[in-house]
């Protein structure tokens, strides 16, 4: 899942293209990026933490709480 | 004597006019079929609706028509009524070409399920009509094949992906069409170019011999210049199919019975956030006026809302990734046959993650959930269509021209049928339409709703200046 709250970067895009294994024309590059990060958008937007699942599912904060002693 | 049916009047025609003319033999079949491949002749080169005309096969299948009707065949209203295919549809023996070069020469051994169905129902088919490439991609210039441009004004574009089915029944080449719809498919080309088209519930209609888009969000659908002719189709489409896994065993009512002028009571839900942001002042005017117009038959009306409508466009990101999968082998081996600016929206499927097309549809879920609790309070819910009229070949002809939010997008997630009706002109002179969307497997509640609207009005019986 995408931590990139205002979407991806060119760069990252020419990152998961090559991770796919595709070639993309650098002069859609834009496009493509526009299309991705419209795309994306109500996943980066979503808060999944305090998402109300449909599906049954227990969740859980994997984040270390402040009673937790630090090494 | 007979009255003149030849010309504008057939071209013009209703499927129960024709089917009731036919059965008093005021007019046959081979009549009709012939006044609309003479039309097609005529005004097609211009309006490029049509990728293949079948006029031979047509007139084949008149002639059986007509012989049916003097043998006394009461019982299909669809019998000699002529009729033509979205070109992603497959047609035994007649090429298939998805609007693309990829299939330009593909002739299919088998008809889809929905061919076959209106073909037992006794329609004709004129032959195929231009979609979209592959159902998402508009024709650049350089393609194959042009796109179909759209009869109110030349200069814009139909709508799509169904494009030729709208262009050709708004210029009355045909009397129903075949469309197909991913994120509205149907109803958009039906807005954008004055007519009526049923998106159905996921699974009422079968999708056996139809090219994917996108699984999941993919329906066919019946496109008509009336919603009681889109019903009349519908009724030959609908029904369990065991050549496609989705399709649904839920019992098929009478559609056609199902339309009475009387809304009397019927409770509409506009969701406001989302559907009416962003209007185009006429489409804002003109959707104002329909719930007017609803609620003065009778119709109660009032503001609902849909917390998660923003993730409506997670659809986007499940078409694209759907769409990849179906297309990945073809792409990676040749993708240079694929469509310009297609190809790279084609290919952008492969740029996300798995837990972003899962994250995806936890979301449509959440949306579903949120929208099946909203129609146990109305019965229908009313929106714009489109947010304003069909847009001009400039526009979408730049490699830029991005994916808009879609008003019809959200019922593909949920699968829940939904129709648009014509419902007004643009001062541009440009078609606007109303969309009404219902529970699941409740397309005679929507397409009363729609009959009702248009007996009330008259925007489905304008004609573009051909």
């Amino acid at each position: 899942m995408s931590d990139h709250r205002d979407g991806l970067t060119l760069d990252e895009v020419r990152a998961r293209i090559a991770a796919a294994g595709i070639e993309i024309a650098e002069a859609r590059l834009e496009l493509v990026q526009k299309l991705v990060n419209m795309a994306l958008e109500p996943i980066r937007r979503n808060n999944w933490r305090g998402l109300q699942d449909v599906e049954p599912a227990m969740r859980f904060d994997a984040r270390p709480t402040q009673a937790e002693p630090r090494p | 004597m007979k009255a003149p049916v030849l010309g504008v009047d057939a071209a013009f025609a209703s499927i129960r006019e024709l089917s009731a003319r036919f059965r008093t033999r005021d007019v046959s079949p081979v009549e009709v079929t012939q006044a609309l491949l003479a039309r097609i002749e005529r005004l097609d080169p211009t309006i490029r609706s049509f990728v293949t005309v079948t006029a031979d096969a047509a007139l084949a299948e008149a002639r059986a028509a007509e012989t049916a009707l003097l043998r006394g065949d009461q019982g299909r209203p669809l019998l000699g009524i002529p009729v033509a295919h979205k070109d992603i549809i497959a047609t035994a023996g007649v090429r298939t070409t998805a609007g693309s070069a990829v299939l330009a020469d593909w002739v299919p051994e088998t008809d889809a399920t929905v061919v076959t169905r209106l073909r037992q129902a006794g329609a004709v088919s004129l032959g195929k009509l231009i979609p979209h490439e592959f159902a998402f991609g508009i024709q650049f210039p350089g393609h194959r094949f042009l796109p179909a441009r759209n009869p109110w004004n030349l200069d814009h574009m139909p709508g799509g992906s169904s494009s030729g089915s709208g262009a050709a029944l708004a210029a009355g080449l045909t009397i129903g069409a075949l469309g197909t719809d991913t994120g509205g498919s149907i109803r958009l080309p039906a807005a954008f170019s004055g007519i009526a088209g049923l998106k159905p519930t996921y699974g009422r209609v079968s999708r056996a011999g139809i090219l994917p888009l996108a699984w999941t969000l993919d329906h066919a659908g019946p496109m008509a210049r009336s919603v009681e002719d889109c019903a009349y189709l519908l009724q030959a489409l609908a029904g369990h199919d065991p050549a496609d896994p989705t399709s649904s065993r839920a019992s098929v009512p009478d559609y056609v019975a199902a339309l009475t002028p009387d809304v009397r009571g019927v409770r509409i839900g506009v969701p406001r956030a989302y559907f009416l942001e962003d209007l185009d002042p006429d489409m804002e005017a003109a959707f104002a006026d329909a719930l007017t117009v609803l609620q003065e038959l009778g119709a109660t009306i009032r503001t609902v809302e849909i917390p998660s409508i923003e993730v409506a466009s997670a659809g986007l990101l499940i078409m694209l990734v759907e769409a990849f999968a179906y297309h990945e082998p073809n792409l990676r081996a040749t993708p240079e046959r694929y469509g310009d600016v297609l190809r790279e929206k084609f290919l952008a499927g492969a740029l996300f993650t798995g837990a972003e097309y899962v994250q995806a549809q936890r979301l449509r879920r959440r949306l579903c959930a949120e929208i099946d609790e909203i129609l146990m309070t109305v019965d229908v819910l009313a929106t714009p269509t489109a947010r304003g009229p069909a847009t001009a070949f400039t526009v979408v002809l730049d490699p830029t021209f991005g994916f808009p939010r879609y008003n019809t997008l959200p019922f593909n997630l949920t699968g829940q049928p939904a129709l648009a009706v014509p419902c007004g002109f643009s001062r541009s002179g440009l078609p606007l339409s109303l969309q009404l969307a219902g529970r699941a497997f409740e397309e005679a509640t929507v397409l009363r709703v729609g009959h009702a609207y248009e007996a009330a009005t008259d925007w489905h019986r304008r004609r573009p200046p051909l």
